[in-house]
């Protein structure tokens, strides 16, 4: 099940274009803390049919020095919590443009995912591993981007605000995980996180996920801009989302290792 | 004047003692507040460019001191790696990481290094080298197969032989890392026991550990050196109370000089906790000189006052100039430009100062507030030895034979100079801090094993850098690209520029970030044509920046390349690493796996992709060790098998050959940081430095005894011992292959002092003797009775006196041990033997000299205690 979330892409795309369904105002408030977190993975990671986004992230170090990652991020759904696709096409910095990745996310089994390079001309497979590797050199993990796969934890429902749920969630197994637990809030109406925070072995909480900003687009409540800092080390990743469209019709057939050389630039634009 | 000072302490004893008691006390509580500092870093000052540039280097690549971590097992066929061995690495490892004072997320070892391999056909895998220890052999083989693949863990975290692990534990401060190894000694000892054996080593613990045994070595070593001269003084003088006069001279001196240091808020650095070892026995000799006269004198007079009246009157002055030149020998060490150093010089000074007056006052009230019936067993005990006991006899005999055989003893000499001499050429300057222990201390030790098993625990860093501007070469690209763009744009372009600055000089970001951003922002905010505008101008900054992105470039990385082979080829380089491995090494498993395809990519967007793919890993941020985010600087890590200085001299001069020869592409320049290195800097300033200090107190010196006996003939006569005793004792150092180091340098000071010392008495009691005898044979005869026995006791309370510091586990201890006694031994030798030879062959020169000076007395007193003045 873990493998099912490997899909940083799916994570990226997912996080930053998805929104959640518009929630019902006038429901109650929910007791079941799994509930919660799975309607927070359908919000954050399956908004509409399909979409695309333009992503810029700027990485910025305890010492104040930057960097700066940009590409444009495609997503179709298969179904709701389940299988999606995904391809991303570096535009920024211009030594990595047109470095491309696909994800064929699956809701059973490892995803697929794909790599282009195209300084070495190279198309590879990478194989699954644990998800907690760094995005591209930014302080998000994949699995930040891709959404961890809600099975992967014991979630329990800490507090009901007026405005958010307070989830606790603590991993199943600590194999492949460097935190013994973290924390949702989880804005009741939109069903996006609002703040994660890990805490390690110790206790202490050493990274801190916020959502800055949530625009509405097109009916869906779309987090436009996120950060996360490394508590440690002082450095942090700010990730802005841009050009959102959803429902484009976006066909099924361009999220294959052809478009990784040729990416389609119909749909890039 | 003279006269009123003496009579001073006779009158009021009591004034005296009070006195010195507050001023010990006073001062002496500071003590307390000691701030050890053990960081040879602070021999450099804090504005010393190679110091400066070491710092930014830390910051720049955030780079930590090490504690180097090592498992070997010797018994297991295959090392450290069985699932045993690993769990416990794997243990320790995850418990290091939360002992406080650590930076846990850069702890280097197989438990959080990544693996990057290919994982089946045209596919590559990121994962933990040993995110969990292997349950089976099999797997614990896995690990080591998969750990000699990856350059940047070979040689340093597995060792080459595939059979020891080291662990790197980054600390925040060097000052923690004694605590901290102890720290992780605990942890290891809480395994049970079995094959695996454990060292810790590392500049920053060899360092740390050296502060702690010193402050041990302060209290134990100093004043068990002053026990030792108290007993002896015992046995010379026979009188407990009497001897007890000098020992509470040299510790209130010590303690008051200390206290002063310390309430004036300097830190105990490794030279200046020598100040106590040092000042004793320069403390000492004062009143040595002054009970040993007192001594011989007493019996005559069986009136104690009358007795320190004439003793003193005798003394005052040479001890008054033995001090002053001693002083000044001290006062050149100002002369050097390290810090620690100079704090020495000066405290030391100040002791030398104050142990004169202490003995001037302090010592004659003492005598004179002793009760009559302890003076009265001293002079019928002393009585049996009119002949001035063994000693005397020796001295005596000695005398005898130097004035016989004159001629020889000076052929000898030369002959021993000419030795000397070539012994000096053969000095080998050196130092290392972890050789200021014992070969048996477990930090040698694990030194000596992990050294041999990896490929080195001393690090040094080259750093290459490109000079050029690249922020204008980046702006410059953005005015281009605004070519034939409306003044609107142009307009909003300089205003970019003018925030971008002010934003830059803000600190918030770099000018090019800024404007990247900028025009980034715009094109987003903008539609339609203009928005393709802004994106060109971003993109046109974009591709100037990848163009600046020095270490991008193939053709630098390979330069870097055949600078890291031309380094590894030395035999004390056990390994470097670089930007260059880490790109060879992701470019490898993306492509093949297979060796041959172990170099770089072609381009710069190939080595671009390369490292993107290395960020994607557990540790992208390993890669800022290396290079800077800009990829403009890039740190060569050079892992030495020692840190001998000369070694990494060595290094350097090899490098610098390389690159003097194969000038770097485009202005890229290198220069050095690391401890290794930064050792290597203060040790030349402090050579060169002692060098100048040395022959400017020799000077100083020297003009000092021409105007003190107003005679040039017997101011080099008084530099006759001191430089005889420097240049056999540098010549025996070079002779024994004892590397000159640190407090070798020093030494070279207290030699000047302490010689010069013995030479003004002998010569001004020659003189004094001479003028009342009138003839250079009697008066020989009679410098060997009680002038010549001061000296000796002197040289030999001195000298066997700090024998005990051989004992201490530093090696800086034990070498000032052993060139004190050295020291001693030499001066007074040549001293009491080779000046009578040399007086004697000369004596025509003197007497003419000694009339005139004679002459002259008569109308003016001449500076120095003259026989006239005595005997009134």
């Amino acid at each position: 099940m873990r493998t099912l979330t490997k899909t940083w892409l799916a994570a990226l795309a997912a996080a930053i274009l998805l929104s959640a369904p518009t929630a019902p105002v006038e429901a109650g408030d929910m007791k079941d803390a799994s509930e919660i977190v799975n309607r927070t993975n359908t919000a954050q990671y399956y908004a509409a049919k399909d979409g695309r986004a333009l992503v810029r992230m700027k990485i910025v170090d305890s010492k104040g020095r930057s960097q700066r990652r940009q590409f444009a991020v495609l997503r179709r759904d298969k179904k709701d919590g389940g299988d999606q696709n995904y391809l991303v096409v570096f535009d920024q910095p211009a030594d990595v443009r047109n470095t491309a990745f696909l994800v064929k996310k699956h809701a059973t089994k490892d995803d697929d995912r794909w790599l282009y390079l195209p300084g070495l001309d190279l198309v590879k497979r990478i194989a699954a591993s644990d998800e907690r590797t760094s995005f591209v050199g930014t302080h998000f993990f994949y699995e930040d981007i891709s959404g961890r796969h809600p099975a992967e934890d014991k979630h329990e429902l800490l507090e009901t605000t007026d405005t958010e749920y307070v989830v606790k969630s603590t991993p199943k197994s600590s194999k492949g995980v460097e935190f013994a637990h973290y924390t949702l809030q989880i804005n009741k109406k939109t069903f996006l996180p609002s703040k994660i925070e890990y805490v390690n072995a110790q206790g202490k909480i050493y990274r801190r996920i916020e959502t800055v900003k949530v625009d509405t687009v097109q009916g869906q409540p779309t987090i436009t801009r996120l950060k996360v800092s490394d508590l440690e080390s002082g450095g942090y990743t700010l990730s802005d989302v841009s050009n959102v469209q959803y429902d484009l019709g976006i066909p099924d057939d361009i999220f294959v290792e052809g478009s990784l050389r040729n990416p389609p630039q119909k749909w890039l634009r | 004047m003279k006269r009123k000072i003496l009579d001073f302490p006779l009158q009021h004893a009591r004034l005296v003692f009070v006195g010195l008691a507050v001023l010990t006390i006073g001062l002496g509580s500071a003590i307390p507040w000691i701030q050890i500092d053990t960081d040879p870093e602070t021999m450099l000052s804090e504005d010393d460019p190679a110091r400066v540039f070491h710092n930014e280097t830390k910051e720049e690549f955030a780079l930590h001191d090490l504690i180097v971590v090592g498992i070997v097992n010797e018994s297991e066929p295959e090392g450290v790696f069985n699932p045993e061995s690993l769990g416990r690495i794997h243990e320790l490892n995850e418990q290091v990481k939360s002992i406080d004072g650590v930076i846990a997320r850069d702890v280097l070892g197989p438990s959080t290094m990544d693996n990057i391999e290919q994982a089946g056909p045209g596919t590559i895998r990121f994962e933990w080298l040993m995110e969990e220890p292997p349950k089976t052999p099999e797997e614990a083989l896995a690990i080591k197969e998969a750990a000699l693949r990856l350059p940047m863990l070979r040689g340093t975290v597995v060792s080459d032989d595939g059979k020891s692990v080291a662990l790197y534990v980054p600390i925040e401060s060097k000052d923690e890392s004694h605590r901290i190894s102890e720290e992780i000694e605990a942890i290891v000892a809480g395994f049970p026991a079995n094959s695996d054996e454990f060292y810790i080593t590392g500049l920053p613990v060899a360092e740390d550990t050296f502060g702690v045994e010193m402050f041990k070595q302060m209290a134990i070593a100093a004043p068990l050196a002053a026990l030792v001269i108290l007993l002896l003084m015992w046995w010379f003088f026979r009188s407990f109370s009497l001897v007890l006069s000098p020992m509470i001279v040299a510790m209130t001196t010590v303690t008051i000089t200390m206290g002063a240091l310390i309430a004036s808020g300097f830190t105990v650095h490794i030279m200046s906790s020598m100040i106590p070892i040092f000042l004793m026995p320069i403390a000492v000799v004062d009143s040595v000189h002054l009970l040993s006269e007192f001594v011989d004198i007493y019996p005559k007079h069986r009136d104690r006052k009358a007795a320190i009246r004439e003793v003193i009157g005798h003394l005052f002055a040479p001890m008054l100039y033995t001090s002053l030149t001693s002083a000044a020998g001290f006062l050149s060490l100002m002369l050097t430009p390290i810090p620690p150093v100079r704090v020495f010089g000066a405290f030391v000074a100040l002791g030398i100062g104050l142990a004169f007056v202490l003995t001037i006052l302090f010592v004659p009230a003492y005598i004179a507030a002793l009760p009559e019936k302890r003076l009265a067993a001293l002079l019928s005990s002393k009585r049996d030895e009119s002949d001035g006991g063994f000693v005397g006899r020796v001295v005596e005999a000695m005398g005898a034979k130097s004035l016989r055989y004159a001629k020889p003893i000076l052929v000898l000499t030369v002959a021993i100079i000419a030795i000397s001499g070539y012994g000096i050429t053969q000095i080998n300057i050196n130092d290392n801090p972890v050789r200021w222990f014992k070969p048996s201390h477990k930090i040698r030790v694990a030194d000596d094993v992990l050294n041999r098993e990896l490929a080195g625990t001393y690090m040094a860093f080259l750093v290459m850098k490109q000079d050029v501007d690249a922020e204008r070469e980046i702006v410059a690209a953005g005015d281009a690209a605004l070519e034939g763009a409306g003044d609107d744009m142009r307009s909003r372009w300089e205003t970019l520029k003018a925030e971008a600055r002010t934003a830059s000089e803000a600190g918030d970001t770099t000018v090019v970030d800024a404007l990247i951003e900028a025009t980034s922002d715009l094109s987003f905010d903008t539609t339609g044509e203009e928005s393709e505008q802004w994106q060109g101008i971003q993109t046109a900054l974009e591709e100037a920046q990848t163009r600046t992105k020095t270490f991008q470039n193939p053709e630098h990385l390979a330069y870097v390349e055949r600078l890291q082979r031309e380094a590894e080829a030395l035999p004390l380089v056990g390994k470097t690493s670089s930007i260059a491995d880490v790109v060879k090494t992701v470019y490898r498993e993306l492509m093949s796996g297979e060796d041959k395809d172990f170099r770089l990519p072609a381009t710069t967007e190939g080595v671009a992709q390369t490292l993107l793919q290395f960020q994607s890993s557990h540790r992208p941020n390993d890669l800022w060790h290396l290079v800077s985010p800009d990829y403009r600087e890039s740190a060569v890590w050079m892992q030495l098998k020692s840190g001998d200085n000369q070694d990494m001299v060595a290094v350097k001069t090899d490098v610098e050959a390389f690159l003097a020869e194969n000038p770097p592409p485009e202005g890229l320049r290198a220069e050095w940081a690391g401890l290794t290195y930064i050792n290597v800097v203060w040790q030349d300033e402090m050579v060169g430095g002692m060098l100048e200090s040395l022959m400017g107190a020799f000077v100083i010196v020297f003009l000092m005894m021409m105007i003190l006996f107003r005679s040039p003939v017997y101011g080099v006569l008084a530099m006759v011992p001191l430089t005889i005793t420097i240049v056999f004792t540098y010549g025996l150092i070079g002779l024994l292959g004892k590397d000159y180091d640190m407090p070798v340098a020093v030494l070279s000071s207290l030699t000047l002092g302490l010689s010069v010392d013995f030479a003004i008495h002998f010569l001004e009691r020659a003189r004094a003797i001479q003028a009342e005898t009138g003839d250079w044979k009697e008066t020989m005869a009679l410098m060997f009775q009680e002038p010549g026995r001061a000296i000796t006791r002197n040289a030999i309370v001195i000298a066997i006196g700090f024998l005990p510091l051989l004992g201490s586990p530093l090696v800086p201890y034990n070498t000032v041990g052993f060139l004190m006694a050295a020291i001693m031994a030499v001066s007074s030798i040549v001293t009491v033997m080779l000046l009578p030879a040399i007086m004697t062959n000369i004596q025509n020169w003197l007497s003419t000299k000694k009339q005139r000076v004679a002459e002259s007395a008569d109308i003016a007193p001449a500076p120095l205690g003259t026989n006239k003045e005595q005997t009134t």
